[in-house]
């Protein structure tokens, strides 16, 4: 095993909350990983594939594909969304493509989401975090059915000291963020967001823990307009505080 | 201008009464799904994965079921008919009800009969159709169309149905559902009586066999395919199985996903038309194509698996915000097929530029692939409807995406700037310049409503650094502290199987107690005073019964010399029958009766008490077996009865006892 891992950072991260690539950056180092961030990054495509619009998602995909083909060893993505999108839809996305489809394939069998690469690949769930909050966790969707990651954010959570757990009901509910659905059918948008955060209330949590940037920024954009104290964090960020 | 779907839309979701209908909905259907589930033989996945490669079969070699299911089903008596369109299934269905100079139809649930447009085509002929499922006729009342495929008044409260009765019948005003449900058990059982043809839909054909196969649970299935004398059973030409080994499989998941039930109340298994005199004389068999066949041509045709159980509806957490109802057209028209799976048919079947933008209308959260029971990979479906990728592979009927024009323009300007590292970069820091600009103070930005994400959320301020510039600032090596790595635990729990009575017996009699039917274990010489005892106690001295060869020796004689009087013949006036049964299935509390003159289907049907003779010797553990044993189907129809009849039409309340009886009494020879 290699002591270098690439980080694929995401779009959202890099543009909205670069504290959190931060985050990530130390739960790997604290892991005993080296990491690497090929600068040359983007995005996924995935908000034009969502849209339906393939012929604008695909050089987004090839330009992804070229960056990290340059490099070596594992490849992390802290979201469950962005790593779902390259490893179930990049072979629809070049179907009519066979290089690519090859390419797109070798590149996403490097690929790990940020959780997954902890406790599956690695075996680690205790990486000695304090965070002395009541939690809750909110289940991503891509990540949950698309990944089939749930337990893997748990155990994490699990063994951060001082943090009291609550579980969050109806936690694998959709959030209603949805990238491009969000602003297409912002009422329906609204109207699950608006569960979620009854559900949210409900727990009496002032966190709520996610492994995806793009249902924490739905979340916090839907506490922040109706002036509630709650905050949903990215995992790493609770992984990296001590 | 806003489009007629969101018009719609808004108008669901300022309907609190709707809302609470469509919560109800989904709370209830969803835990019951889930529990249910942990009642099959096998863990759910291997058979989700099972019926998904049997749809597939079904569908990659449907030219050869279909002319093997057709072949069958004639040599059973069955007249089968073949519409292209649904103008044509159309003319068929009037052609035979006009052949017979019928005036009225009773017609039970069918989704195909709404996907044709068949009640106003036969009303506009002056034909009186009336639809006798409890929530189907609640809508027809209402003049509206079913909001569910599976509960098709669900946006109504009991108080809406209860006014809706008094509007009606003069029924006083009501919201008690037992009442409402008898009020319509009284009006529609004058229908089944006195209609000249019964109109059903078909769960299932059975190639192997030609039979058909309608579930039911309030009995006006078993009703309109009985009692008219002309019977005409309308089906989407790929709902087939193989044999009944495969039909096993589907009935394993069918119920469970769409009501939470092991089997619904009837499982009807129609062979053919009566040759005999008991029952239906004369059966047709519609089978509607309507874009089905080229639909299996396309990237979509994985949408054909579907075995509408309204699972994806329940778990949909869009269909939840918006009902049924608000499924339709660019120009406002109503689609019979909403939610997740209803969006991609809709466009497969009735057109891309009409139904295309209903895909849309999801978060792709895939909750409606985990509810499928046959594992349709419903978002990579709705994603290529949205891409406009339902073209075939032979003809060109390539569709341009249908994203709004603002996505187009933006996405095509972001993937110009995300397929450049320089340009993205660049964009960045100009956004974050931006907002510093504009709303030095604030961590996050206020966007207006009409930017969609600014409806209800405020959006977050771009950081005046992204992280690809302050990479450099980190120390990115390695730690080197030691955390010790473990193996990854497997946390995965392994559903352990379900306990249940090992004696088949107490099993049986455990499953039919808790479907509300009764159980009275007997020796077969106490069965004679048992059934007399019982038959006192309710005051009953006349009976429907099979004949004696049928019975335990000496039955009817021991109760004809104690002054119970026993009739072969249906009469509606009669409060009980008696049956015998071919066998017993355990694990769902079933009861496997086949039916020909000496064997009338009516005993089991239209009395209030359905009594019932059961050796113990013929209780088979599971479902399989019974469908096994080729005795069972020699019969034109043989039918699965389990508990008594019932239904949930009416704001989700259980209700014992609609069209067919309120209860089953089994008297088991111990």
């Amino acid at each position: 095993m290699s002591n270098t891992v690439q980080l694929f950072v995401t779009c959202i991260i890099d543009t909205f909350y670069p504290e959190i690539g931060k985050a990530v950056v130390q739960v790997l180092n604290r892991v005993g990983k080296t990491v690497e961030f090929p600068t040359g990054q983007t995005c996924c495509g995935q908000p034009a594939f969502n849209a339906g619009l393939r012929d604008q998602a695909r050089p987004i995909a090839m330009h992804t594909i070229k960056i990290f083909e340059k490099t070596r060893g594992e490849i992390v993505i802290p979201s469950g969304s962005c790593a779902s999108m390259i490893r179930h839809h990049y072979q629809e996305l070049f179907e009519n493509d066979p290089d690519w489809q090859k390419r797109a394939k070798t590149f996403a069998d490097r690929v790990y989401e940020l959780s997954e690469y902890l406790v599956d690949h690695l075996g680690m769930t205790d990486l000695g975090a304090r965070f002395p909050h009541k939690i809750t966790y909110h289940s991503s969707c891509h990540l949950l059915r698309e990944l089939g990651v749930d337990r893997q954010p748990r155990a994490l959570l699990e063994q951060v000291r001082e943090a009291e757990f609550i579980e969050l009901p109806y936690t694998t509910d959709c959030c209603g963020f949805g990238g491009v659905f969000s602003v297409e059918h912002p009422e329906i948008s609204a109207a699950m967001l608006e569960r979620k955060i009854t559900n949210i209330d409900a727990t009496g949590a002032s966190y709520v823990v996610t492994c995806d940037a793009g249902c924490m920024t739905n979340i916090n954009g839907g506490l922040h307009r109706l002036g509630k104290p709650q905050r949903a964090l990215h995992i790493a960020e609770v992984l990296a505080s001590r | 201008m806003t489009s007629p779907f969101h018009q719609k839309i808004r108008l669901a979701l300022s309907n609190p009464t709707l809302q609470s209908a469509l919560d109800n909905n989904a709370e209830r259907r969803n835990t019951a799904r889930r529990t249910v589930y942990q009642s099959l033989p096998t863990d759910l996945q291997t058979m989700r994965r099972r019926a998904h490669a049997l749809r597939e079969e079904v569908i990659e070699h449907l030219d050869q079921y279909l002319s093997e299911f057709i072949r069958n089903a004639q040599s059973n008596g069955w007249i089968v008919h073949r519409a292209d369109t649904a103008q044509q299934a159309v003319a068929i269905v009037l052609e035979i009800i006009k052949s017979h100079k019928a005036q009225r139809v009773a017609k039970s649930k069918s989704m195909v009969s709404e996907e044709i447009e068949l009640n106003p085509a036969l009303e506009k002929a002056g034909i009186e159709v009336i639809e006798t499922d409890l929530g189907e006729y609640i809508v027809q009342l209402r003049n509206e169309h079913p909001a569910h495929i599976i509960t098709p008044a669900v946006h109504l409260t009991r108080q809406q149905v209860g006014e809706l009765f008094h509007e009606k019948f003069g029924l006083p005003p009501t919201d008690d559902v037992p009442t409402m449900t008898a009020t319509a058990r009284s009006v529609l059982r004058e229908v089944f009586l006195s209609a000249d043809v019964g109109l059903s839909g078909v769960n299932f054909g059975v190639a192997e066999n030609g039979m058909i196969c309608i579930v039911t649970n309030e009995g006006n299935g078993r009703m309109v395919t009985t009692l008219p004398p002309v019977h005409i059973a309308l089906m989407g030409v790929e709902r087939l199985v193989p044999t009944l080994e495969h039909l096993a499989l589907m009935l394993y998941l069918l119920p469970r996903s769409a009501t939470g039930q092991k089997l619904t109340v009837y499982t009807s298994l129609i062979r053919g038309p009566s040759q005999d005199g008991d029952g239906c004389r004369e059966r047709h068999l519609v089978l509607v194509d309507n874009g089905r066949l080229a639909l299996r041509r396309t990237s979509l045709k994985e949408a054909l698996y579907c075995i509408r159980c309204g699972a994806c509806f329940n778990a949909c957490p869009i269909f939840r915000e918006i009902g049924g109802h608000s499924y339709v057209g660019t120009n406002g028209k109503h689609t019979p097929y909403g939610g997740p799976i209803g969006s991609v048919l809709s466009a497969g079947l009735f057109g891309y530029a009409e139904f295309g933008h209903l895909a849309r209308a999801s978060s792709l959260c895939g909750a409606c692939r985990e509810a499928c029971p046959v594992d349709i990979d419903l978002p990579k479906l709705l994603l290529r409807v949205r891409a406009g990728q339902i073209q075939s592979g032979t003809k060109t009927q390539s569709h341009h995406p249908n994203a709004p024009w603002f996505l187009k323009i933006g996405l095509r300007l972001f993937s110009m700037i995300a397929s450049s590292d320089r340009l993205f970069s660049l964009a960045q820091r100009t956004m974050g310049l931006a907002a510093r600009f504009l709303l030095p103070k604030n961590d996050w930005m206020p966007l207006p409503s009409f930017t969609g994400w600014g409806y209800s959320k405020d959006f977050p301020k771009p950081a005046a650094k992204p992280f690809r510039n302050v990479w450099h600032e980190l120390e990115a090596t390695a730690v080197e502290t030691a955390i010790p790595s473990v193996s990854p635990e497997d946390h995965r729990e392994s559903p352990s199987p379900p306990s249940h009575p090992t004696n088949l017996m107490e099993w049986f009699a455990q499953e039919l107690q808790a479907l509300g039917g009764e159980f009275i274990s007997c020796t077969s010489s106490e069965v004679g005073k048992k059934l007399l005892e019982f038959l006192q106690q309710h005051q009953i001295n006349q009976l429907q019964v099979w004949h004696k060869h049928y019975l335990p020796a000496g039955l009817t004689e021991f109760l004809e010399q104690n002054g119970i009087k026993t009739t072969p013949q249906a009469n509606p006036q009669l409060k009980a029958g008696l049956t015998g049964m071919e066998c017993a299935i355990a694990e769902s509390g079933t009861l496997v009766l086949p039916s020909d003159r000496e064997r009338p289907l009516t005993a089991s049907l239209l009395p209030e008490i359905h009594l019932a003779i059961l050796r113990k010797d013929d209780i088979l553990p599971r479902l399989p077996e019974a469908l096994r044993r080729q005795e069972t189907f020699k019969s034109p129809v043989t039918v699965l009865i389990s508990g008594p009849s019932r239904t949930a039409d009416i704001e989700m309340t259980l209700t014992i006892g609609v069209h067919g009886p309120k209860r089953v009494v089994v008297f088991c020879l111990d």
